[in-house]
């Protein structure tokens, strides 16, 4: 029988959105197109072509080496492009991600990605066209939601502070904001204006939020509440004492 | 502004709304305690609204943030430059408490926090005495921003007919 991979212990609603964030079978749950998401990173112009470091891995000839013939290069090495990157901010306030959960769904499910973990954002750099595929899976997937989590490139500040009456996690360069029904995006995500409103979808309703979120809260689902991840958190903290533990030094 | 009290019945609230306050909502409440006699004096409090970017490639940039807003107490106008979170206020007696505490249950249509305690400094810090000196008004110890310039930090008086003459 193969083994099938577990991710993360526990039985309540966040250990299960944990692992559909680890595993990446998360449910899609709105579209976005290839030109808005270029309009918000910032990067490059929309539908231009993506300017490159390098010539493509093809045209240079590279040196005999057995890791390069074992390991396929991604689109992005491929064809020479920048390293750029995009960076998510999620509210505490059931936020559907949190930045451990970002990295490990990067790392999991993608090659070629660098990410960073910080504790209110998280920052994936990889080849251009390889960040854009990650970019879009996490914004058109369950692992975010268009008010309590954002694109920020810079001043990230909002994670932790309560929400504005709106819902709609704080910004101080007010990049989003609620029109109608939806959230819109009217500046890429370092804060200069861009030329047209990004419609990112409809937020997540509170219960919803609550639903598919993958922090622990006590006014929610409670760490304490998750007897297998305490026993998994115990048994690693333990034994990285133990093993930490030198008596003849 | 309520006449003179005396200061050992002076309580400080603190009213903590679990969402920040529009600008339209924060005026609302604002002339409302305004308008409950006996409030000495008050500040909000909140993350900052910068006029530009800080930091990254868009620095310097305007930012024209929705809850950076111009609103009006009391008859005067006044710039937030905060995304209002809390308000701060010092008032003459418990009884002036329970009316404002009334007043935010009225204005406020979310959960709040309503605490007793200390919020407002008392005491000249340093920075204070190199700031406005020896012979400062006690009435506006802690009334601005310790980082800012008093120049970009005015404190409004409200109702300046209020003031007792030895306050003056």
């Amino acid at each position: 029988m193969a083994y099938e991979l577990q991710y993360y212990p526990g039985a309540t609603s966040v250990a299960e959105n944990r692992r559909k964030h680890m595993s990446g079978k998360v449910e899609k749950l709105r579209e976005i197109s290839d030109d808005d998401l270029t309009l918000v990173l910032g990067h490059r112009a929309p539908g231009s072509d993506y300017p490159s470091t390098h010539p493509p891995l093809a045209e240079m000839g590279e040196p005999e080496c057995s890791v390069r013939e074992m390991v396929e290069p991604t689109p992005g090495a491929k064809a020479g492009d920048r390293v750029r990157y995009v960076q998510f901010v999620d509210s505490m306030y059931n936020g559907p991600s949190v930045p451990y959960f970002r990295s490990y769904a990067a790392s999991i499910n993608f090659r070629g990605v660098d990410p960073g973990t910080l504790s209110g954002r998280q920052v994936v750099e990889a080849r251009e066209r390889d960040m854009e595929e990650i970019a879009k899976f996490q914004m058109e997937t369950e692992m975010t939601c268009p008010a309590l989590a954002s694109l920020r490139g810079a001043t990230v500040h909002g994670h932790s502070l309560r929400l504005p009456e709106d819902g709609v996690m704080f910004d101080m360069l007010d990049r989003c904001r609620r029109e109608g029904d939806v959230i819109i995006m009217h500046k890429d995500q370092v804060g200069r204006p861009i030329d047209k409103k990004v419609n990112l979808g409809k937020p997540m309703s509170a219960e919803e939020a609550a639903k598919r979120t993958t922090i622990y809260r006590v006014d929610n689902v409670a760490f304490r509440d998750d007897a297998e991840v305490i026993e998994w958190v115990h048994r690693v903290f333990d034994q990285r004492t133990t093993y930490g533990f030198k008596p003849e030094n | 502004m309520s006449e003179a009290c005396s200061a050992a019945n002076i309580v400080q609230l603190e009213v903590f709304p679990s969402r920040l306050l529009k600008p339209e909502t924060a005026q609302s409440l604002l002339n409302a305690i305004a308008d409950v006699d006996g409030i000495i004096r008050l500040f909000v409090h909140g993350p900052r609204l910068p006029q530009t970017v800080p930091y990254g490639p868009a620095t310097g940039l305007p930012v024209q943030h929705s809850g950076n807003k111009v609103i009006e107490v009391a008859g005067q106008t006044i710039e937030l430059s905060v995304y209002v979170g809390s308000i701060r206020i010092e008032v003459a007696d418990v009884d002036v408490k329970e009316q404002v505490r009334e007043v935010c249950e009225t204005i406020l249509t979310m959960p709040f926090e309503f605490r007793v305690g200390h919020f407002i400094p008392t005491r000249q810090t340093v920075t204070d005495y190199a700031k406005r000196g020896p012979g400062a008004d006690p009435m506006m110890i802690g009334m601005t921003d310790p980082k800012g310039k008093l120049k970009d930090n005015p404190v409004c008086i409200l109702k300046p007919d209020d003031i007792p003459n030895d306050m003056e």
